[in-house]
């Protein structure tokens, strides 16, 4: 192994990763500062319902109408998402645990994984160029962000399947990719995923106060019941 | 003659009109005079819009303003967006960015380093500012079916609410909203119902009643203390629909419920939730509680109406900073119970045409009550038929949000309306019935325009119409 990729992959990344936990602590001490008002009404339902409603809704296809009418929209988020855990997980695996990867079906499993979600990404970039609505709201950041996961991803694929002797410029480049990716990702939207939790949270914390979420069963069943048959 | 279509421009483009403003700076009104109606004055707004956006952001907001990742999902959740499918304003993300660029713009710092790589904007005169309002007061009825539908959590209704009271703060209004406001700061209730005229029109209805019954037992009791009830209305009862306070008054009579309307405090409609002035919404709803603490009432009933539901059950206690003392219901509630207790007793057999119900998006997305208006409604209809999609799914009336005060936007209302109109005729029922008086104006506007055979009702009016009037109620 070559100098430049023995520091690229311990301690680029390392250094990488602790700027990238810095910038999310200062991120989530400035979304603190904003403060939250107290509730003075008796509640109607239960707030920790609501909040793990909230919370689960994404792993829930069914319980949103944009999820539930769009079956292969939500698929592709499905694998879109395996696809950044599999590279992510790829990048301290390679590093920290390569005998791992030498179990053939499991870098195969990995490389199928990044491979689909590689696909996904070009779709979601076709749709994002294409689709005028996802034009007109879409920043510069939304189309770089999107295209980086892509070439990612490919690099990820090439990484799993690169073999030293040939050459290491594949690992280089994921590991130096995922460095960038540790440094751009707090400025970018590619963050949402500290976001999330505080979204689905107050806004399940207000719907379940009020005994709007979670909906009961039998509820949700005859609302999507009259979906299928409208 | 083909329909003409109001274009974005058409709405984005609507002039502010401050004709009720400068009148009402003129005439001295109290709440102007003492700064709680704002009125517009040209000068350094953008500087006061910035302030007050730094100031009032909260962590809800601020993270619905920070999460969206712009993947889409919620434009078929809006009707806007159904009914003008190639009009990318049209869809919830596009106008809660109009607000989002700005946070990022000035608050968040990410979006400080380098604005244009995140789409952070700026508002630069009065002109943009008039803009804002055009989009979050005319394209948008804040019904929060776009919240439920984003896969992030981000609560879009909420963010148009917020922008809706900085521009309030402003006096960069449509005028309606204004005028409602004002009448509600004036007098204490959104029509400016004299106390003479409520007093008038609750006694005609007591007379009514009498007559109808037959006894002279039959009250609408006016400020008496320690009773059970505090009713309270929407202004449109006195004005427009005093048959659904004489509706109450009989079923209440009936159930020998122990009521009363107070004189003042009576009205639970609340424009702040409109507009965004927590202030008006504190003001109105404190009315509401004092009025509960005075007579020393047991619980506060809210008769049928969408945002005033929401704004009394839920959003005023914390507006007026007040802490919930008394049970706080929709009247559907209280018939609910009646008819579990055996209070009162119906014949479905006298409502036999074919009834739907509307959900109102205040009482059913952000609020609580989905199943308990079905439970009434299968017990006094013989023909009860869902509309789909309904519950927490339903589309608005397309009135609500204050819209149907903003005669500007109209036409694009009633464009987008086309909506609601074809779930409404797909159930092929000849009532609508909603627990919702802004509703009931707002379906009257669809079916009008879209020529639909059915008309609107209300729970009261079918629980009333289905009432069995025992002999001892009506001698």
């Amino acid at each position: 192994m070559s100098s430049l990729l023995r520091i690229l992959e311990n301690e680029v990344q390392i250094a990488a990763l602790v700027f990238l936990v810095v910038v999310y602590a200062v991120r989530l001490a400035w979304l603190f500062r904003f403060k939250v008002h107290k509730d003075r009404t008796v509640a109607a339902g239960s707030e920790g319902a609501g909040i793990g409603y909230s919370l689960m809704a994404i792993a829930m296809p069914w319980s949103m109408e944009s999820t539930r009418r769009r079956p292969g929209f939500y698929a592709q988020f499905v694998i879109f998402h395996l696809g950044v855990a599999a590279a992510i997980a790829a990048s301290f695996v390679i590093p920290y645990a390569p005998g791992f990867f030498e179990i053939r079906p499991i870098a195969a499993l990995f490389q199928a994984i990044i491979a689909a979600a590689f696909v996904v990404g070009l779709i979601r970039l076709v749709r994002r160029l294409t689709n005028p609505v996802l034009r007109e709201v879409s920043s510069p950041d939304d189309y770089f962000s999107l295209a980086l996961l892509v070439l990612w991803f490919a690099a990820g694929v090439l990484a799993l399947s690169s073999r030293p002797e040939r050459g290491e410029w594949p690992l280089i480049l994921f590991f130096g990719l995922t460095a960038f990716f540790l440094i751009y990702v707090p400025f970018s939207k590619i963050g949402h995923y500290l976001y999330y939790p505080l979204t689905r949270f107050y806004l399940g914390r207000a719907l379940g106060h009020r005994g709007a979420l979670p909906p009961a069963r039998q509820k949700r069943a005859a609302a999507v019941a009259g979906e299928r048959r409208s | 003659m083909r329909r003409r279509k109001a274009g974005p421009s058409g709405v984005v483009e609507a002039p502010l009109d401050v004709r009720s403003q400068v009148q009402a700076r003129e005439e001295g009104l109290l709440s102007v005079a003492k700064g709680r109606l704002k009125t517009y004055e040209p000068g350094d707004n953008v500087r006061k819009f910035l302030d007050l956006l730094g100031r009032r952001v909260s962590r809800p907001l601020a993270v619905s303003l920070t999460a969206c990742v712009h993947c889409g999902l919620c434009a078929e959740s809006c009707h806007y967006f159904l009914a003008r499918p190639h009009d990318p304003t049209m869809t919830p993300v596009w106008k809660a960015d109009q607000i989002r660029k700005i946070f990022k713009r000035y608050v968040d710092w990410t979006g400080r380093v380098v604005p244009w790589w995140v789409k952070a904007g700026s508002v630069h005169d009065d002109e943009d500012l008039n803009r804002l309002k055009n989009i979050v007061f005319g394209t948008c009825s804040a019904c929060r079916r776009c919240s439920y539908n984003c896969p992030m959590g981000v609560d879009t209704a909420l963010l148009v609410r917020f922008t809706r009271g900085l521009l309030t703060e402003l006096g960069i209004v449509p005028e309606g909203v204004f005028n409602v406001s004002r009448d509600q700061w004036e007098t204490g209730n959104q029509m400016a119902v004299t106390e003479t005229d409520y007093l008038e029109t609750l006694g005609w209805m007591r007379d009514e009643l009498r007559t109808e019954l037959g006894t002279d037992t039959v009250e609408i009791p006016v400020d008496r203390p320690d009773c059970e009830v505090l009713y309270t209305i929407n202004p449109r009862e006195i004005k427009f629909d005093p048959r659904s306070i004489a509706h109450a008054a009989k079923i209440f009579h009936v159930a020998g419920e122990s009521w009363t309307l107070p004189k003042w405090g009576w009205d639970q409609t609340n424009f702040g939730l409109f507009s965004g002035d927590d202030k008006l919404g504190a003001f109105v709803a404190r009315n509401v509680y004092e009025a509960a603490e005075r007579l020393r009432a047991k619980r506060i009933v809210i008769s049928e109406c969408g945002h005033g539901y929401r704004s009394t059950r839920w959003e005023g206690y914390t507006w007026a900073d007040f802490d919930q003392k008394r049970p706080t219901e929709s009247v559907v509630i209280t018939l609910k119970r009646y008819l579990e207790e055996g209070r009162i007793a119906v014949d479905p057999g006298r409502n036999t045409e074919p009834v739907t119900f509307h959900d109102s998006c205040n009482i059913a997305r952000s609020g609580d009550l989905v199943e308990e208006p079905r439970e009434v409604l299968a017990r006094v209809c013989a023909d009860f038929r869902e509309m789909f999609p309904n519950r927490r799914e339903n589309f608005c009336c397309t009135g609500g949000g204050g819209l149907l005060s903003m005669a500007e936007y109209r036409p694009l209302r009633l464009e987008v309306a086309k909506i609601k109109a074809d779930q409404l005729r797909a159930t092929g029922a000849k009532l609508v019935c909603t627990m919702c008086h802004n509703c009931v104006d707002g379906l009257n506007d669809v079916i009008k325009h879209y020529k639909l055979p059915m008309r609107v009702v209300q729970v009261l009016e079918l629980v009333a119409n289905a009432l069995v009037v025992p002999e001892k109620s009506s001698r």
